[in-house]
């Protein structure tokens, strides 16, 4: 600690920081074995890419396919309702993306299936007055929103398959917002409502500290 | 090693630990199971999302008590040339010999055959010396990570995301390795009847006198 660098054994055989018998150089090469094995196990075990997940919807809303309906309202020329069925016919989209949670996580190459948002805008047809689109959850606790031009981006999707399986329900089954430009509390998941507004309505964190607009800075 | 109650019974006690060294161990200590139990939130969704006022419990507790335990940390380090009884305890624990690697072998051999006599300890054993370095190991290695991954959580900015995305498996998975090891020097502190005396050097800072001998012939107590 304070004192000079340690000799590699002191009179009494003992030495610091090393095993006895061993060089530095041999104990050094030890410990960079380690730290490499600790790296390789972080690989092997998807230390990088591991979901954790987040509700605040408890118990997790159960999806029912008979019942659910996907509805599309609020300032819009043509609003509608989709069950199940006519959510997958619609002409869909494979998109792989980042996922980034705003607590540090993230995991790479997600595959999602599902319907570019940009598809129902202009199904939907916004009205003059449409600036913001708001994303509701199945019991109507969480919801989010972004504003119009944002939800057009091109990678921003509603999708109901990840990485080749239909959602499980933690990950919200059945539908989830795909926002891979923001932190994941931008994609409400267990998605039933998509609701277009002229004023921003701020989401279940944005009221509780996050930011509304959560950009990835890469 | 032979039954502590087959010994006559010998209340005196020993000097073991003098106080910088207890309270850099409680200190760091406290502020390791606190961080320890609320980073596991992590992996329990119906606690993490408990938030007060706009902020997440969980979360913000754990970064707060983060920053702070960096504070003690250093504290600590700055105590060591401050307190001749916390360094002397730091030299003792982090030289090891060719009797560490002897004892090491017999607590290996004694878990397949019984016997064998024990080869002399000092103030500190081979076990005790590993758990030292591990979890010093440990709590370096998650303060740095963790250092990255809170200012991120509250600048979102400082880091780049992808970086800070690979830096959290690392700190979660340090974390998880070393439960193992807290949970064995729990075991052995509170519930093994041959070891868990030693707790006493740590709270009190005494042990008794026949206890130390048995364990530690080769320690001189007062002259740690």
């Amino acid at each position: 600690m304070h004192q000079n660098p340690p000799s590699p054994a002191t009179p009494g055989g003992a030495s610091r920081f090393g095993l006895p018998g061993l060089s530095r150089g041999r104990f050094l090469a030890l410990l960079g074995a380690g730290a490499l094995t600790g790296a390789g196990a972080v690989r092997v075990f998807g230390g990088g890419s591991s979901w954790r997940y987040n509700t605040v919807e408890n118990p997790v809303p159960a999806f029912v396919p008979a019942s659910y309906r996907l509805v599309i309202d609020g300032l819009v020329e043509r609003p509608f309702t989709l069950t199940y069925d006519e959510l997958r016919a619609i002409p869909a989209v494979r998109q792989v993306s980042d996922f980034h949670c705003v607590e540090g996580w993230g995991v790479d190459d997600v595959q999602w299936d599902g319907v570019r948002l940009q598809t129902i805008i202009e199904r939907a047809r916004p009205s003059r007055d449409a600036k913001f689109v708001t994303f509701h959850s199945m019991q109507g606790v969480y919801r989010d929103s972004l504003s119009l031009h944002q939800s057009g981006l091109p990678d921003v999707l509603i999708a109901y398959d990840m990485d080749g399986q239909p959602l499980e329900q933690d990950h919200g089954a059945p539908l989830r917002l795909v926002m891979p430009r923001m932190f994941g509390y931008k994609g409400a998941k267990w998605l039933t409502r998509i609701e277009f507004s002229d004023v921003q309505e701020r989401g279940f964190w944005e009221e509780r500290g996050w930011g509304v607009d959560a950009w990835i800075t890469a | 090693m032979t039954d502590d109650r087959a010994r006559p019974p010998h209340r005196g006690l020993v000097r073991r630990f003098k106080v910088p060294t207890r309270l850099v161990h409680w200190s760091l200590s406290v502020f390791f199971i606190l961080l320890l139990l609320t980073g596991l939130t992590n992996f329990v969704p119906e606690l993490k999302t408990i938030h007060i006022g706009g902020a997440r419990l969980f979360a913000w507790a754990h970064v707060a008590l983060g920053f702070a335990m960096v504070a003690v940390a250093a504290v600590a380090l700055l105590a060591l040339n401050r307190s001749r009884s916390l360094r002397d305890d730091m030299d003792a624990l982090t030289r090891n010999g060719p009797d560490d690697t002897r004892w090491l072998r017999h607590q290996l051999a004694r878990l397949i055959r019984r016997g064998g006599s024990e080869p002399p300890v000092a103030k500190f054993n081979a076990g005790q010396k590993l758990n030292a370095l591990l979890s010093a190991a440990a709590t370096a290695g998650l303060l740095g990570t963790g250092v990255i991954l809170g200012i991120n959580y509250i600048t979102k900015r400082v880091f780049s995301t992808v970086f800070v995305a690979d830096v959290f498996p690392l700190h979660t998975w340090l974390a998880l390795a070393f439960i193992p090891v807290l949970l064995g020097h729990l075991y052995l502190a509170l519930i093994n009847p041959s070891t868990r005396e030693a707790l006493r050097g740590m709270t009190s800072g005494s042990v008794r006198r026949d206890w130390a001998r048995r364990h530690h012939p080769g320690w001189t107590p007062g002259e740690d």
